[in-house]
């Protein structure tokens, strides 16, 4: 395992306080651990906060906007002033309230409705955490901490820029579909511990779908590990740098049409993982009541909540470093990278925020748009749909890259023996090919698909009455 | 609780859904025992919001009783006080001493709001239909046209949804000024919103493989359970007692009369739930259309020196005192289908029996032939394309 320089200099100034070499690097990770923890909790409350503005944007309502500056403020006074009696406290915030600026800035935060993450944070904290009569303790209790501990681990490999960095390991892609995987687990013992019918269905689905949902995903980390040679996060990002001013250019994404097919393939996959609508089976409300969390209350539903959202940033994050060139900018690369280290990093931490809470965006607008599979649509559309296209994109990709590489080498990239400088790709014309060829055979797909398709279409009448002219 | 309901058996789960569960529409309880997802046997137990509404009624005098008849049917009050008023009047009209003639402003006045209200009643029954499928953004947009609709009621009765507005001998107040233009207003911008409402959900590949296929009602089954309403037309039969049986303004108005076709593609058949929710909506569309007929026939309102109570009503509140003697059954066609009154007066001015039929209760009876074989998804799915309301059930 190779740290990042972050941590070697944090282990080097414990040690230099007199800390053992061996408890200064644990020391070191335990100390940059709190990092993703911290960015993890607040990024869950913007991200609720995010997910009801977009909400209410696409059903075309306000959203939360009536969270009150005032109960904000009560709050504020009343923990602040805690030793103080109840008649002063009331006497002080009428004093504070009245204060020149301060009515303008609780208008502002009512308005935005900023004030609901203070109230949503306050509610979770404070409510009861029932354990249910007849619930099994250990596993009830032990569900959430796997959750939440499935999803933090596997950010430890988050490649958030060149210098700055948690820990850079040659499997990182590997490593984290394998935690996150432990995820399941959570989920199934929150099924079972609950004691509740709901709960059990709901994470025998969970466990079901994303068991299901893993392998395209680890096809599609497989064709991009291929492609670029190395199995490390870091690698795969390195590898998709362009020297030119379009530096999106060098993205995955543009790469190869295979590539821009197993991007749906993992986006949607990752969906699944996070149990995103339209994949939200361990949840399913109008099924399953409250599916794996009926009976969570609390913190403790908040954790899991936190473990979900924690996912999405994931799957966002490893959606940025497999196609869309990770921290890369996709214009002007070339002068970023010649930043010094701090600006570099912050530069591009930045781009890698941006990137995965476009995606994490685009999640919410699916979520709030569609409507949700049944579980055998859910299955048959990964068996049978996702599974055999990503091995088609994977196996057309490596004849691709064997077509027209040096066969020997390609074989090495194979045997995964390979460094990401010396990979062999298709240049000028043979991609133009690549590209020709696989339109072709879409566009034919389409055309067919739209003569047999459905031998039954909706009555025309029927369709304009419903839809209006242009449908 | 449920082991008194179904036979143990230690392969199945049971599960309870409802009384309180997010998608059975109020209060409905359904008792189903599961192999995994697929559901094996289901119990549907009702009568967690019986009031005893037919009993109060047989205690109450006649025009008394318009208030409970909007609690029958909460979704639609409007149509469910014009089914009451119609029985009385009908009854009424048997002997010539009492007959009352309505005014056609009044007639008009019922149609429009009768239609207004299954506009919004199909509004709530489709956007809670995708609800229950997980898309919750539909929902909203059919509530806020609804909300128009309930603005407009508000502005002429005073109420957001139980009116007690359409009484016996015409309607309680006249409409409000400017009215007409603020419904073709509303009926204006209400047909692109349903396009996109319907370019959202209706025609999107997901919703479309949840409802299409699932739980068919054939054409023979629909009748010998007593389906009523969109659920019966979805399965193919043309009846429409505002064409069939007609009453009020409706002989004079055209419209079509939807029926199921097997709308959802190939895996569509006749009479499954896709029908049924397409059946609401091209309603919804039939509806646009009488309002604007109705709009153009309305007369202006009476001067207030020829007609004391300005051509919306008749007094009938003697002629309610001494009714005729006699039984009546007058039925009406209803968003949930078709409710009827049969109605037993002894000539006193309270009713001797007090009987509603309604269109929910006998859908309900479907639950336990049809689900068994379904998942549990496509249980939720069945509520929802059934459009049931639980008062209605219970009364």
């Amino acid at each position: 395992m190779n740290f990042g320089p972050v941590q070697q200099s944090i282990a080097a100034s414990l040690a230099s306080w007199g800390v053992p070499h061996s408890g200064s690097e644990l020391a070191a990770l335990l100390i940059l651990l709190l990092i993703p923890f911290g960015v993890a909790f607040s990024i869950a409350g913007v991200a609720q906060y995010f997910e009801r503005k977009v909400s209410a944007v696409v059903s075309r309502r306000f959203g939360p906007s009536t969270a009150g500056g005032e109960g904000i403020l009560r709050l504020v006074v009343n923990l602040a002033f805690f030793f103080l009696p109840a008649a002063t406290r009331a006497r002080l915030e009428k004093t504070v309230a009245n204060l020149p600026g301060v009515k303008q800035i609780l208008f502002v935060v009512s308005y935005l409705g900023l004030g609901q993450i203070v109230a949503d944070g306050v509610k979770m904290f404070t409510k009861e955490d029932i354990l249910p009569r007849d619930a099994d303790r250990v596993l009830f209790r032990g569900a959430t901490y796997i959750l939440l501990l499935a999803s933090f681990v596997a950010l430890v490999a988050m490649p958030i820029s060149q210098n700055f960095y948690l820990s850079d390991f040659s499997v990182a892609a590997l490593y984290v579909s394998a935690v996150t995987g432990v995820g399941v687990v959570g989920l199934l013992m929150a099924g079972w511990g609950s004691n509740n019918k709901y709960s059990l269905l709901g994470g025998v689905r969970a466990v079901a779908q994303i068991v299901s949902y893993e392998i395209p995903i680890a096809l599609t980390i497989a064709a991009v590990a291929m492609w670029s040679g190395t199995l490390s996060l870091h690698g795969m990002i390195a590898a998709q740098y362009h020297p030119g001013f379009l530096s999106f250019l060098g993205w995955n994404l543009f790469q190869s049409p295979f590539f821009l097919i197993l991007s749906v393939v993992y986006y949607t996959a990752g969906l699944a993982e996070c149990n995103r609508t339209p994949f939200d089976f361990s949840e399913s409300e109008q099924e399953l009541i409250g599916g794996v969390g009926t009976e969570y209350s609390g913190l403790r539903w908040g954790l899991i909540f936190i473990a979900e959202y924690t996912d999405m940033i994931l799957v966002g994050g490893i959606f940025a470093s497999l196609f869309l060139g990770g921290y890369q900018s996709p214009l002007g690369e070339q002068w970023i990278v010649a930043l010094p280290p701090a600006w570099e990093a912050l530069v591009h931490g930045a781009i890698f925020c941006v990137k995965f809470l476009a995606s994490i965006g685009v999640m919410m607008w699916l979520r709030w748009t569609l409507p949700r599979f049944r579980i055998d649509q859910v299955m048959r559309l990964a068996w049978v749909r996702l599974i055999p296209l990503s091995l088609i994109c994977l196996f057309l990709l490596a004849a691709s890259m064997l077509w027209f590489g040096h066969d020997g080498q390609v074989a090495q990239v194979i045997h995964g023996r390979f460094v990401s400088s010396l990979v062999v790709r298709p240049e000028g014309w043979q991609t133009a090919s690549v590209w020709g060829v696989t339109i072709l055979v879409v566009a034919v797909l389409v055309v067919l698909a739209k003569k047999f398709g459905d031998p039954k279409p909706m009555p025309e009448d029927v369709r304009k009455a419903l839809v209006g002219g242009e449908g | 609780m449920s082991h008194e309901i179904l036979e143990q058996n230690d392969d199945l789960i049971t599960i309870n859904m409802g009384p309180h569960h997010p998608s059975t529409h109020g209060v409905l309880r359904l008792v189903i025992q599961t192999d995994g997802e697929m559901v094996k046997t289901c119990k549907p137990e009702i009568g967690y919001l019986h009031r005893s509404i037919e009993k109060i009624g047989e205690n109450l005098e006649w025009y008394q009783f318009v208030p409970y008849t909007d609690r029958v049917d909460y979704v639609c009050s409007m149509n469910a006080n014009l089914a009451y008023a119609l029985g009385v009047e009908a009854l009424l009209n048997t002997k010539p001493e009492t007959a009352v003639e309505i005014p056609l402003r009044a007639d008009c006045i019922r149609v429009l709001f009768a239609e207004l209200n299954r506009i919004s009643s199909h509004l709530v029954g489709v956007g809670a239909a995708s609800m229950d499928m997980g898309a919750y953004t539909p929902f909203l947009h059919g509530i806020t046209q609804r909300e128009f609709i309930n603005d407009i009621f508000e502005k002429t009765c005073g109420a957001r949804l139980t009116y007690n507005y359409i009484c016996i001998g015409g309607v309680m107040r006249d409409l409000h000024e400017g009215a007409e233009a603020e419904i073709r207003a509303f009926l204006d911008q209400l047909e692109p919103a349903m396009h996109s409402f319907n370019s959202l959900i209706t025609t999107n590949t997901i919703f479309r493989g949840r409802y299409a296929g699932v739980a068919p009602v054939s054409r023979e089954m629909a009748i010998a359970y007593g389906l009523v309403g969109p659920n019966l037309r979805a399965s193919g039969v043309d009846w429409d007692l505002r064409r069939d049986r007609p009453y009020g303004l409706y002989p004079k108005l055209k419209f079509a009369v939807p029926v199921g076709g097997a709308y959802g593609g190939s895996k569509g058949v006749l009479g499954d739930c896709y029908d049924r929710y397409i059946v609401r909506l091209l309603e919804i569309v039939e509806s646009i259309k009488i309002c604007r007929q109705v709009l153009d026939m309305i007369p202006p309102p009476a001067e207030k020196a020829d007609d004391p109570i300005g051509g919306y009503r008749v007094d009938v509140t003697k002629k309610l005192r001494t009714p005729p003697k006699g039984g009546l059954y007058t039925r009406v066609e209803n968003p949930r289908g078709e409710t009827g009154y049969y109605l037993v007066s002894d000539g006193t001015k309270m009713p001797y029996r007090l009987k509603i039929r309604t269109g929910s209760f006998t859908s309900l009876s479907l639950f336990e032939t049809l689900v068994p074989g379904l998942m549990v998804a496509d249980v939720v799915a069945l509520i929802g394309s059934l459009d049931i309301v639980l008062p209605e059930v219970d009364r």
